[in-house]
């Protein structure tokens, strides 16, 4: 047994060495990348991380940020919450990272960020669109003096109101139902909207609930369809959302399919095909060359990554991705430091203006609004000829 | 034992001051992991390592421990120390609840009952938002334990404790009399059954001690993470803690901890692609040195040690051709856990064992050896003479036992009279072992009665008719093979015992008291059969002979009024044979009666007070040995039919 | 009422895609007493080579035997690398472990090879439900239903006349004898393998053009098809067709009636009763323990 005991602590001792040789001290600023680059929420995870490396590798090509190279330590947080808290913890501790972008999951960001804001290192959030990431009474650093959780995605409490103002307002329906995914995005979202149908004085005639990686909607949406629904709003990812399109065709039922951005993902126009034409949704960012910045930046991603058909995988995540690492390295600059505290005073008063896919930021966040997309910024989306162009009337 | 004592202290020491030495908090929170999933591993092995059974349940017993802890805390504040307690109860009760339907199966079923179980848990937790916040998760902070709050670093000695606490207990339960039925029903459920140790129950009871440490691990587990969601008890999470334990090596409390510290930083080195290339080069150069080393030494061929060494370079080659290692990491993952099936069944404490001795040769036995003392007690088997049993102590009445349209046994009538030899005989098929698989509960009778001791035993279980005095043995002898013959015997001896788990746990003075008087007893049986000299050898070491001697004194433990004895001098040798008709009738001075199946006629004829004969089924004659052999029905039976 | 039985044919549609899988589990277990828990990922390739197949213009029609043809080979690589050491060394659950590493190393590939997105399988008839007593159904649900049947009946019939099948039930029977016999049971093991992957993947194009075809498409897949297998009983065909739809239906009218996040619950409890009262399955046999 002791000698059982003595292997032991060998072992032990050697994989704390080999650990700790490992982390070495480069002179490169490092950024935390955290995404699903597994599993169902991958098209997001990856289109933001493509993003998230040629706005790095551009900042890199013009000398870098303070004269020292980004380098980005990506993670994999397989959509999963407590890989998120794993990958908190070794980027904190071990990686000694500047600052983190990333997050797709609202879930996985949740049970995250409250460990880089423990150690003061900024995170800007650049997919997910929990309300409760920044604002709200769910928000969990509501009472601290000083948070670190930026964003740059419109948070469904922007996004809601917009869906139930194309349902109710524009298209004059009555009786919608809601179909959401059981996760922390659907559910969540799916709250954000009963609160923007209750402010038109409207409840949703059914609310109907799903699993990541059901293949069979029928039950839900025969359920919509016999409580006479006249639209159908969701809260879910792209596969998901693609059966309950395909169920509809099924049971025979054609009403308008609208919801959050997600229905923008590829995984959705694919596999829908033409049951997935005319679904609506709000949009930061539309892969269209509609600004010079966008068309230099479409170009220099499709050459880069080469997507299938010229299209990008999700290029609202791609975009905002993207956006994140500009701001993030304007901030620095300004900061002239890499201490998490000075960046953050930087990124809530930045002097100078950052052109950025999704806009121009101007003064994106101020210490009290850490979102930097307003009401103002995203658009109507609609699936035409398996693209999400610019819905009719939108600028 | 102080040896071992010593360096269990010396690993605590260590552990404990290292927060001291190494402050930063990442490295902190990874070996506090490494402990917690140490303590659902200790209890994980008593179900795969010892019973043999696979659960794929065990992640959905974490998150009933983790959401206890969690809904306790959040919902109703419960302090800490109370809420541990409480998940351990609450993990158990779900443990037995999943045991219940899950150990009637075998086999793949039980894999597929345990899997469905761990998948309604965590649908449960999903869909139960009332209680669980659903997909939310629950936020929870560091415990505050009278009034001081703890950080992480006080955390850590929290966990370091309780899982050397839990080491402690978990030793002693498996060096106990649960232990023991617990490996001896894996390695001969019929014979478990058969010594009065129901394979059911302790199986059960198995499963219920393994969910505990599994909440208990689930509770801590919610403190350290300070957050949990559904998501997290999955099925991945059972698969990984079977990789776990069968890396580490089962049946031992260090395999568990280096199981748990694989999988906690399997996912380190499977996220950086340059530490994945140094330790895959390393792992290539171990194999390699280690292959090169057997072949010089003559102890393996070439041709053995192909596979793993192509691999293993394989795997490095592999490493330094990707970029991006996180593609692949599921893949590696997969790959390590055929190389661990195939390559490394007993784990890497098991394998080390062996290089050891194949490289050293230095004899080391991986089992604690049970210290026999000096004792010698002629005593050790229970006289039945004072029974109050019945003249007539076995009585069958028309006895049919059926499987399908076959007649195994036909209106079988057999008075069997209290302390004589009763021998039966028969040509191959006639229905002698179905009789005694009848008379000991493995098959229920189609029709008719038995009465034992003025009592019926049809449709009782095994355990239960072992236990009211019927000990057999096997035609093919189903001895617990890994363990000693002294721990066999010990098996028998379950039925001395009557200290509880907790009596166990705390290593009480009864439970000591008893476990010295069966120690003392079971010496005393080997030396009345002969093997005292062999008390710690594994059964499976033991010569054919040795093991059916052994048989028989395990049978003896139970202090039976009567005892079966199926074929007993089946291939045995002449002098061995001479040996066991000796035992037979020391048996039977001590008042037990018997029943002799043989083959081997000189030997029923010459212990035998009464024969009865069997063929197809049907009893076709009973009388004193002499008239046996001249009975012109039984000729007929053995030798064909005759033309008269 | 309509809406009852829109649920019944989506159950229906839904327990046969179990029940194909599932009979591939049977096809493995009453010849080698293991059982591939990569069912789904055979399943899941089947329908991304069908798919990759498709991309290259290939009828649908043709490309059912071609995947077989891969399937095939699938399951004897299954076999080979999985099943086979672990019946050599006579490990208790070595197989369990090998065939869910071997499906996860499966199911990685594809990842990497196809991507981690669902993707659309354009099956042979418009996507225009016909109407049936007052209710809808796909063209290629009934195709589902009508594959998933005959395919079983195929195999069955292979089982029963030629003088593999035979080589086959009797290794199902009694392995040793049959190796007494001069049946080389190794190799039945194998066939037996191919054969289920075979059917995997066959269900694989079959049920793509209803589910999507992806690289995470097997798991959930696999699993509710061992639900399906256990329930019917690992020995009995037409269990498995039963099983397979009082798991489908009760998945759909839970769905719609209760809950949707509950709509699984039922099936694992169904199976939980049955392994506590009949755990050979509802149409199984129970075999006699020896001693």
């Amino acid at each position: 047994m002791i000698r059982k005991t003595n292997k032991f602590v060998l072992a032990v001792c050697v994989l704390f060495a080999s650990i700790i040789a490992s982390t070495s001290f480069a002179q490169t600023i490092k950024i935390g990348v955290d995404g699903p680059f597994t599993g169902g929420s991958s098209s997001m995870g990856v289109s933001m991380r493509d993003g998230v490396r040629l706005a790095a590798k551009e900042i890199n090509a013009a000398g870098g940020v303070l004269g020292k190279k980004l380098e980005l330590i990506e993670r994999d947080d397989e959509a999963k919450n407590e890989r998120g808290v794993e990958i908190a913890q070794e980027l904190i501790n071990k990686e000694k990272i500047v600052a983190v972008v990333g997050f797709i999951n609202t879930g996985v960001a949740l049970a995250s960020h409250r460990f880089y804001q423990d150690a003061k290192i900024p995170v800007i959030n650049n997919v997910a669109t929990g309300t409760a990431l920044t604002k709200g009474p769910s928000f969990p650093f509501k009472d601290a003096k000083d948070v670190f959780v930026f964003r740059t995605s419109a948070r469904d409490e922007i996004q809601s109101p917009m869906i139930v103002n194309e349902a109710i307002t524009v298209r004059g329906f009555k009786k919608v139902a809601i179909l959401a995914d059981s996760t922390n995005y659907g559910q969540l979202g799916q709250a954000d909207l009963i609160k923007a149908l209750a402010a038109k004085n409207i409840t949703p005639v059914t609310t109907e609930k799903f699993n990541v990686g059901d293949t069979d909607m029928t039950a839900q949406v025969l359920k919509a369809k016999s409580a006479g629904a006249e639209a159908i709003l969701t809260y879910a990812i792209g596969p998901e959302l693609a059966q309950i399109a395909n169920a509809m065709a099924k049971v025979g039922w054609k009403v308008p399919l609208i919801g959050s951005w997600t229905l923008s993902m590829a995984n959705f126009i694919d596999s829908a095909g033409k049951n997935g034409e005319g679904a609506i949704m709000p949009q930061t960012f539309i892969q269209a060359p509609t600004t010079p910045k966008r068309k230099a930046f479409i170009e220099a991603y499709l050459k880069e990554f080469k997507p299938k058909n010229d299209r990008i995988d999700s290029p609202v995540s791609a975009a905002q991705g993207y956006d994140s690492v500009y701001l993030l390295a304007a901030a620095i600059k300004q900061a002239n430091s890499l201490e998490g505290d000075k960046i953050r005073l930087a990124l809530e008063d930045l002097k100078t203006p950052v052109v950025g896919v999704v806009k121009t930021y101007n003064k994106p966040f101020t210490k009290d609004d850490h979102d930097a997309i307003t009401d103002k910024d995203p658009v109507m989306g609609i699936v035409k000829n398996a693209r999400v162009v610019a819905a009719k009337g939108q600028k | 034992m102080r040896f071992k004592f010593l360096a269990l202290a010396a690993g605590i020491i260590i552990l404990s001051l290292f927060p001291i030495f190494q402050t930063n908090t990442y490295y902190i929170h990874m070996v506090e992991r490494i402990l917690i999933y140490s303590i659902l591993l200790f209890g994980l092995d008593i179900v795969v390592g010892y019973t043999g059974q696979v659960s794929l349940g065990h992640a959905g017993l974490f998150g009933v421990g983790a959401y206890t802890a969690g809904i306790l805390y959040f919902k109703l504040g419960v302090p800490f120390l109370i809420i541990l307690p409480i998940a351990v109860i609450v993990s158990c009760l779900f443990g037995a609840l999943l045991a219940l339907p899950a150990l009637k199966v075998v086999g793949p079923y039980i894999a597929m009952v345990t899997l469905a179980f761990g998948t309604i848990i965590q649908i449960l937790i999903n869909e139960m938002t009332f209680l669980t916040e659903g997909p939310l998760g629950i936020i929870i902070k560091k415990p505050i334990i009278f009034g001081f709050q703890t950080k992480e670093i006080h955390y850590y000695w929290i966990v370091l404790a309780i899982s050397a606490l839990s080491l402690v207990v978990i030793n002693r339960i498996l060096k106990s009399r649960l232990g023991r039925s617990f490996e001896a029903l894996r390695d001969s459920p019929v014979a478990c059954d058969c010594m009065g140790v129901s394979v059911y129950k302790y199986k059960v009871y198995a499963f219920i001690i393994s969910a505990g440490f599994a909440g208990l691990a689930g509770s801590l587990y919610a403190y350290s993470e300070q957050y949990i969601s559904p998501n997290t008890y999955v099925f991945e999470l059972t698969v990984l803690f079977l990789l776990a334990i069968i890396m580490g090596g089962r049946k031992t409390r260090l395999g568990a901890i280096i199981g748990a510290a694989i999988v906690i930083t399997l996912p380190q080195l499977l996220g950086d692609v340059k530490l994945f290339r140094i330790v895959a080069t390393a792992l290539a150069f171990v194999v390699v040195a280690g292959s090169a080393l057997l072949i010089s030494k003559k102890m393996s061929t070439v041709r053995k040690v192909a596979v793993p060494v192509i691999g293993t370079v394989g795997l490095m080659a592999f490493s330094y051709l990707i970029k991006n290692i996180s593609d692949w990491r599921l893949s590696i993952f997969g790959f390590m856990i055929l190389l661990v099936v195939y390559y490394l069944q007993d784990g890497i404490v098991g394998f080390v064992n062996n290089f050891y001795m194949r490289i050293f040769s230095s004899k080391k036995s991986a089992r604690d050896q049970i210290d026999v003392g000096n004792f010698d007690k002629d005593d050790a088997i229970i006289s039945a003479k004072n029974s109050s049993a019945p003249d007539q102590l076995l009585n069958l009445k028309s006895v049919l036992m059926q499987f399908g349209g076959l007649k195994a046994l036909h209106d079988v009538d057999l008075i069997v009279k209290k302390g004589t030899i009763h021998g039966l005989i028969g040509p191959n098929g006639s229905g002698k072992s179905t009789l005694i698989n009848v008379l000991t509960g493995i098959y229920v009778p189609t029709s008719g009665t038995v009465e034992f001791s003025g009592s019926s035993i049809v449709g009782k279980v095994s355990a239960k008719i072992a236990l009211s005095g019927i000990a057999r043995t096997f035609q093919n002898v189903q001895l617990f093979n890994e363990m000693t013959a002294i721990e066999n015997i010990m098996v028998g001896l379950n039925h001395t015992y009557k200290s509880n788990l907790f009596e166990i746990a705390l290593n009480l003075p009864r439970f000591k008291r008893e476990e010295l008087a069966a120690k003392q007893r079971a010496y005393g049986l080997l030396k009345f059969v002969g093997l005292e000299e062999l008390a710690n050898e594994e059964a499976r070491n033991l010569t054919y002979g040795k093991q059916r001697l052994l048989e028989i004194a395990r049978a003896l433990a139970l202090d039976p009024n009567l005892l079966l004895l199926d074929e007993p001098a089946a291939g045995l040798t002449a002098p061995d044979i001479k040996e066991l008709l000796l035992i037979i009738k020391k048996i039977k001075d001590k008042g037990i009666t018997i029943i002799l199946i043989e083959h081997h006629m000189e030997v029923v004829m010459a212990v035998s007070d009464v024969v009865s004969v069997l063929d197809f089924g049907q009893k076709i004659a009973e009388g004193k040995p002499k008239e046996i052999q001249n009975n012109p029905k039984v000729i007929e039976a053995y030798l064909g039919a005759q033309t008269t | 009422m309509d809406i009852f039985v829109q649920l019944i044919y989506s159950g229906i549609a839904l327990g046969m895609i179990y029940a194909v899988v599932a009979f591939g589990y049977q096809l493995t277990f009453s010849t080698s007493a293991t059982l591939n828990f990569g069912q789904g990922e055979a399943l899941m390739l089947g329908s991304m080579v069908g798919l990759t197949l498709s991309n290259l213009g290939i009828n649908y029609w043709l490309i059912i035997p071609l995947v077989c043809v891969f399937g095939f080979l699938q399951g004897t690589v299954v076999e080979y690398l999985g099943v086979r050491p672990a019946i050599k060394i006579k490990s208790e659950f070595g197989w369990i472990m090998s065939t869910i590493a071997l499906g996860i190393i499966f199911r990685n590939f594809a990842e990497n090879i196809w991507g981690r997105s669902t993707f659309r399988f354009p099956g042979p008839f418009e996507d225009d439900p016909i109407k049936l007593f007052g209710a809808n159904i796909l063209p290629m649900e009934i195709l589902v239903v009508l594959g998933a049947v005959s395919m079983m009946l195929l195999v069955e019939i292979f089982n029963r006349k030629s003088i593999y099948g035979k080589a086959v039930v009797a290794t199902a029977n009694d392995r040793d004898a049959a190796g007494l016999m001069g049946i080389n049971t190794g190799l039945v093991i194998t066939f037996s393998y191919a054969l289920s992957s075979l059917t995997a993947s066959f269900a694989g194009v079959l049920i793509s053009p209803l589910t999507l075809a992806g690289s995470g498409a097997g798991g959930a897949l696999g699993l509710k098809a061992f639900a399906v297998a256990i329930v019917g009983g690992l020995s009995s065909g037409l269990g498995i067709v039963v099983g397979g739809i009082i798991l489908g239906v009760s998945e759909t009218l839970t769905g719609f009636y209760v809950s949707t996040g509950y709509k699984d619950v039922p099936s694992l409890i169904i199976l939980l009763i049955v392994l506590s009262f009949k755990p050979a399955g509802l149409f199984g046999k129970t075999t006699i323990k020896k001693v």
